[in-house]
């Protein structure tokens, strides 16, 4: 039963007459820019003005106005993707300074859709964009709702609301685990280290990436990161092949070795680990099957442009070249000296990096549309370049840095003291049994000098061999640099290190220590610092920090080379060289010497990708040089489209080569 | 006398968004009567179906503007057994404090909008100023005042602020010290009182033939029909609370079962201040950036406890990056258009207002 | 509490045992689903009433396009064996109808109106189920089709808001952003489909 109460029970109420009130009253609404202008156009209808306005401060958590500091903001565009008001719009910036790992443009908000959910905080990938504790604006001018934030909020600094947490984050920072064979097997034999992704990891790491195109300007090549990792993620692998193959014919080969400055400039890896953008093109070509390699051109390139180009060396710049010459409607004859084509990939990098198999099914492919490999012929011995020069209409020439450095050393002219490029071909013609273990000669404690992926790979083919021969495994590696100087990339000095590498970083080599014409070590110095006050080398050492390592063969692994002894006089007479590379225009086309051009190594290096870049490039320039004075020039629409597709694809400079 | 038509709204007819009842009276009793909806479709479900499943988080609290918590709740769950997420053991009981604190803010500010049918004003104002105070906490804990945006598919988007426990404690002081302040000036009001006293009854039998859950149900059928008791979610099975129910229901025995509920809810939040443990509250739904994030095919339905009774969230999923179908269960559609349809003819007009507040008719979850 | 995993066993061997079910799902110990042939939703609705599912949570469809389908779906509940049951069932997309459960519970009412509206799906029995309901003066193909496209329909029917700011600054080059959004587009014709 209800209980009756008394009429006046609710009398007790007028006690909150002498109360405080909870309200906030109107005048501490409004910032100072508001209050001014509600006074100046007398818009209250208490004709009071509103005076000493000191606005109620929001939440420490609170997702009030944008702020966008721009030093820190990369452009990648992520907010303007997932705002789900379609809020956030990019705008192209080109006063802001053309870097790598940014884009020129930054975000602008219109606030007359924007509902404050912060998922574009949340996701930032540089942590620029953030809210502030304001949350009062207005204006009469109704296009004054679309601000382009910046650190300051209406030019004054404000205080933090909410920012991205850990738990708020909704970028995926952690890449997916890919799986390497196990170090103590895998040194005793020449197997791939890296598994390669499944299907399954390969999506889940595809999904990591916000589709923004920073890492694209840092590739070389230009390759349509993006738009094939979207592939992947879409389980499109014929795509995804097609996507790569506009760029780079090399996919198969990059996707193991390749130095990948675009993970360098990955905006996840702004704060988190970058997409493994090598691993999914590898990815993509490990899972595309051969017959798809079939259906990615529509028709076999049949030469249509009565113009033929030879290409020296049938490396990456070589290869390069060849592909997009061909793709253009080009005879293209390739001379290679030795047996197999792929210049370094084949006789440098070792096949626990790049075996063999990934090779020939890029090279296939690249042979396959129409290019001619005339393998086991040297210009200059074979052929001479004079004949070159007679019989094609251009040349381009990729001929690498194949030669050995030495290093000046007391005892630096033993027998016992190989160079890099002497070493590691023979180690890939044992790979592939052209040689026998007994054939190589590797002792049983060596040491390595130099820091870069060279010296690594020299060292660590030398533990393989040695495990083979020995059972047991001792290579040192010193370098001038300190070990967190090192110019080789991380995964060689962590693997190099878990495959029992000694390392004897930050000293230089003095003297190869000879016993009864025997190596026995290598004395060294510690290096106090590389580069002189000019920034040029001149290595500085302190002559009492000295000491001996012991090793009974010295490996060279400090750069290679160029041999241009297969230029004659007269024509090298011609050529510029500066600091042992010849001087070209940035098609690599030779100046005075229309008909000359040069990529790879031997014009810009320092990587593989880059000598695609070269040759693509080349392509292009001989191209221009070449068609408008063909006689026979008229090609089928297929055609055309594969030329313009191709010239549209040329690389530009990265931020590096410039 | 003549047949007259009218219209109650579509402004706030006792503060529950636009929303038009068409009134057919003979005098002052209700003839025919039946309810206009559609001012307040933002066409959501279509919506839904348009936006990822991060997206959506800024769609999902627009549902329904007093009780944005629920929906969101209901949505984080289905997506919750579509993807067979574990939810983090804290993100759990934050939950329950934030559902709990949101359902003191709609209680007390339907016990407010009472006084607008009833014409006591003063009920108003004093909920509005604890509500002013809940929405405070809201702000610090979320980052804002009403769509919070903050529980979210596996789990909640961040941790409590420091020192809100502080906060939280003498809010739920305050009000409970003021609590039999509340019933004096409404519900133990005899004016009040006479006005509510067996107006616009719900037989039992009618429930059933509704689909009405929530208070309305249980003072009706007397029996503790409440989702937190009978399929608990969040962790509602660790705290204890009763579940206030009636025998009869008509007007009063609503708005009593309300402010009960009240006190349970402070129950609750303290509780769950005490038990909370710590550690993570989110994990994402799947690996990979949000905008990729998928979730794995399936139908299921997901529903919570609203102020207005069961809250539900039917989802289907074609294993892409946005949910396939989204239907939404308002909680007070069988009340606000079947029950106006059916139970309002044969009352008075001025009772109208009362169903549509003591019912918790809520317009823009019947719309969305 | 009753032991709930044996509510959802319970209701399995009710349902499987009397109708032909497409196929069951067991989602969590409060939840069932079956999926039956359009012709057994009535009759199986009715035992599920008379067996204590006796509140109509929810009646609503799912558009499959690709099958040329509608999938409706019924979920009932039963509060002292707190399990909810979704029935579902396929109508044809082109003839979209079904008989209503009016008779068996009579909330159905406006769900059902609502369904009529928003998908086109037909409900004899329900008397004023082809009566608008939410969507005044609607003049386009129900809207919760996929087929319908909401961005076409308000492009149509509202004027845009343009700002005229000009936040661009090209500092006098030529745009790079124009010819990115090129290669984007260029390069996205190469993709074969592929599904997610
Ligand atoms: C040991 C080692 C490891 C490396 N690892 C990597 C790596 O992991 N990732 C990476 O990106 N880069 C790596 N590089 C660098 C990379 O291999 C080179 O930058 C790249 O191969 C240069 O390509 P290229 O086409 O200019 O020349 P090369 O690859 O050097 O090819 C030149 C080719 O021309 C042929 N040739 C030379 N003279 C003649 C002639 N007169 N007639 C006919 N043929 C001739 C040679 O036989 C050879 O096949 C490595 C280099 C070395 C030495
Ligand atoms: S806060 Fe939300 S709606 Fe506003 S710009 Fe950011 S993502 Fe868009
Ligand atoms: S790989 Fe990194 S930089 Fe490149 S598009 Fe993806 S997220 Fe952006």
């Amino acid at each position: 039963m209800k209980k009756q109460y008394s009429i006046f029970t609710s009398w007790r109420h007028f006690k909150h007459l002498f109360k405080k009130p909870l309200t906030i009253p109107f005048t501490e609404i409004f910032t100072k820019k508001n209050a001014d202008y509600l006074n100046k156009n007398s818009i209250l209808k208490s004709k009071k003005n509103v005076e000493c306005s000191s606005p109620r401060v929001g939440a420490d958590n609170l997702r009030g106005f944008h702020t966008n500091d721009w030093e820190v903001c990369i452009g990648c565009g992520t907010c303007e993707d997932i705002c789900p008001t379609e809020a956030i719009n990019m705008v192209e910036r080109l006063d802001i300074k053309d870097e790598e790992g940014k884009l020129q443009q930054r975000p602008t908000i219109d606030y007359g859709r924007c509902c404050f959910c912060a998922l574009c905080v949340d996701i930032c990938t540089s942590d620029s964009l953030k809210m502030s504790k304001e949350y009062v604006y207005s204006h009469e001018d109704p296009n004054a709702f679309e601000i382009m934030p910046e650190a300051l909020w209406q030019g004054q600094a404000v205080e933090e609301g909410w920012t991205k947490t850990e738990a708020s984050n909704l970028l995926d920072l952690e890449r997916i685990d890919m799986e390497h064979e196990d170090p103590e097997e895998r040194k005793s034999s020449f197997i791939e280290i890296v598994r390669g992704y499944s299907k399954e990891y390969a999506k889940q790491e595809a999904a990591r990436c916000v589709e923004c195109g920073v890492c694209t300007g840092s590739c070389p090549v230009q390759m349509h990161i993006p738009a094939y990792i979207k592939a992947i993620w879409e389980d499109d692998i014929e795509g995804g092949l097609r996507q790569i193959y506009e760029t780079n014919p090399l996919p198969g080969v990059c996707g193991r070795v390749c130095t990948h400055n675009c993970e360098t400039a990955c905006s996840i890896a702004v704060k988190g680990e970058a997409i493994a953008i090598r691993w999914l093109k590898r990815y993509i070509i490990d899972s595309a099957p051969t017959d798809m390699y079939e259906k990615i051109l529509s028709e076999p390139v049949s030469e249509v442009i009565d113009a033929r180009v030879a290409v020296v060396g049938a490396g990456p710049a070589g290869l390069g070249a060849a592909y997009y010459l061909k793709v253009m409607g080009y005879k293209v004859d390739v001379y290679e000296e030795k047996p197999m084509s792929g210049g370094v990939m084949r006789y440098g990098i070792p096949s626990y990096r790049l075996p063999d198999s990934a090779i020939d099914k890029d090279i296939d492919f690249i042979e396959k549309i129409g290019v001619k490999m005339i393998l086991n012929t040297r210009v200059g011995r074979d052929i001479s370049m004079e004949k070159l020069e007679k019989d094609y209409d251009a040349v381009f020439l990729g001929t690498g840095f194949f030669k050995p450095r030495t290093l000046g050393i007391p005892g630096g002219d033993h027998k016992d003291v190989i160079g890099a490029m002497t070493f590691l071909p023979q180690v890939r013609d044992f790979e592939r049994r052209v040689l026998k273990l007994e054939d190589i000669d590797v002792a049983k404690s060596v040491v390595v000098i130099g820091g870069g992926d060279v010296a690594f790979d020299v060292a660590r083919s030398a533990t393989r061999l040695q495990m083979l021969k020995y059972g047991k495994s001792d290579v040192k590696l010193t370098s001038l640099e300190n070990e967190d100087q090192l110019p080789s990339s991380d995964d060689e000095l962590i693997e190099g290190s878990e495959e029992g590498i000694e390392l004897f970083c930050g000293n230089g080599p003095q003297e190869v220590m000879i016993k009864n014409n025997k190596v026995t070590g290598l004395r060294l110095w510690k290096c106090l610092c590389i580069f002189d006050e000019a920034g040029s080398f001149n290595p500085e050492y302190d002559k009492e920090c000295e000491q001996i390592i012991e090793g009974q063969q010295v490996y060279i692994a400090i750069g290679q080379s160029p041999d241009y002894d297969y230029i004659p006089k007269s024509l090298q007479g011609k050529l510029q060289f500066v600091r042992g590379k010849i001087a070209a225009d940035e098609f690599g086309q030779v100046k005075d010497l229309p008909w000359l051009f040069v990529g790879g190594d031997i014009l810009r290096g320092p990587d593989l990708i880059s000598g695609v870049a070269d040759g693509h490039r080349a392509a292009q320039g001989i191209d221009e040089y070449l068609y408008t004075n063909a006689k026979k020039k008229e090609a089928s629409d297929t055609l055309k489209e594969m030329r313009l597709a191709a010239k549209a694809q040329t690389p530009g400079l990265t931020f590096r080569q410039k | 006398m003549k047949e007259m038509k009218l219209f109650l709204g579509p402004q706030h007819p006792g503060m529950h968004g636009n929303a038009s009842v068409h009134i057919y009276v003979d005098g002052d009793i209700i003839k025919k009567s039946f309810l206009l909806p559609g001012m307040l479709h933002r066409g959501f479900e279509k919506g839904m179906e348009r936006h990822s499943w991060v997206n959506n988080i800024s769609l999902i609290p627009r549902v329904c503007v007093v009780e944005p918590d629920t929906n969101e709740m209901a949505f984080a769950m289905a997506v919750e057994m579509l993807a067979k997420l574990e939810v983090p053991e804290r993100a759990h009981w934050i939950r329950m404090i934030i559902l709990e604190l949101a359902r003191l803010s709609i209680h007390l500010m339907a016990y407010g909008g009472l006084g607008s049918p009833t014409g006591l004003y003063t009920m108003m104002y004093h909920a509005h100023t604890d509500r002013n105070t809940i929405l405070n906490i809201f702000e610090k804990i979320t980052g804002h005042r009403v769509y919070h945006q903050y529980i979210v598919p596996g789990g909640v988007r961040k941790d409590l602020p420091v020192g809100i426990e502080k906060d939280i404690h003498s809010f739920l002081d305050d009000l409970e010290s003021r609590y039999e302040e509340y019933r004096d000036l409404g519900i133990n009001n005899p004016t009040i009182q006479a006005r509510i006293n067996d107006t616009i009854p719900l037989p039992a039998e009618v429930v059933w033939e509704l689909g009405v859950t929530g208070i309305g149900m249980r003072s009706a059928v007397n029996k503790p029909y409440d989702l937190r008791k009978v399929k608990p979610y969040a962790r509602y099975d660790q705290v204890e609370f009763d579940v206030p129910v009636a025998p009869y229901s008509d007007a009063y025995a609503r708005v009593d079962c309300k402010l009960q509920e009240v006190v349970q809810s402070i129950g609750i939040i303290r509780q769950c201040l005490a038990k909370m443990p710590e550690g993570d509250v989110r994990v994402p739904i799947s690996r990979g950036q949000a905008m990729r994030w998928t979730v794995p095919k399936g139908h299921v339905y997901a529903c919570v406890e609203s102020s207005r009774g069961e809250f539900g969230y039917f989802m289907v999923s074609d294993g892409g990056t946005n949910p396939y179908r989204v239907g939404v269960r308002g909680a007070s559609y069988p009340q606000g258009l079947l029950g106006i349809e059916k139970y309002l003819p044969g009352t008075r007009l001025d009772d109208a207002a009362l169903w549509v507040d003591t019912m918790g008719v809520c317009s823009p979850e019947i719309d969305r | 509490m009753t032991n709930s995993m044996s509510n959802t066993e319970f209701v399995t061997n009710l349902v499987e045992s009397k109708f032909k079910v497409l196929s069951t799902e067991v989602l969590d110990k409060y939840q069932v689903s079956f999926e039956v042939k359009k012709e057994d939703v009535h009759s199986l609705l009715s035992l599920l009433k008379t067996s204590g599912w006796i509140q109509l949570s929810y009646l609503s469809a799912v558009d499959w396009p690709n099958d040329n389908e509608f999938e409706l779906v019924y979920i009932v509940f039963n509060w002292d064996k707190a399990v909810h049951i979704q029935i579902r069932c396929r109508l044809d997309r082109e003839t979209a109808s079904m008989n209503s459960i009016l008779p068996i519970f009579p909330g159905c009412k406006y769900y059902e109106r609502e369904a009529h509206e928003f998908f086109g799906i037909k409900f004899p029995g329900n008397p004023d189920h082809e009566k608008q309901l939410i969507l005044e003066e609607w003049d386009d193909i129900p809207p919760l089709r996929k087929d319908f496209d909401p961005r076409a329909y308000s492009d149509r029917k509202f004027s845009k808001m343009e700002y005229k700011n000009d936040f661009v600054n090209k500092n006098g080059e030529v745009s790079k952003q124009d010819a990115r959004t090129k290669r984007y587009d260029d390069i996205d014709k190469l993709r074969t489909g592929g599904k997610k």
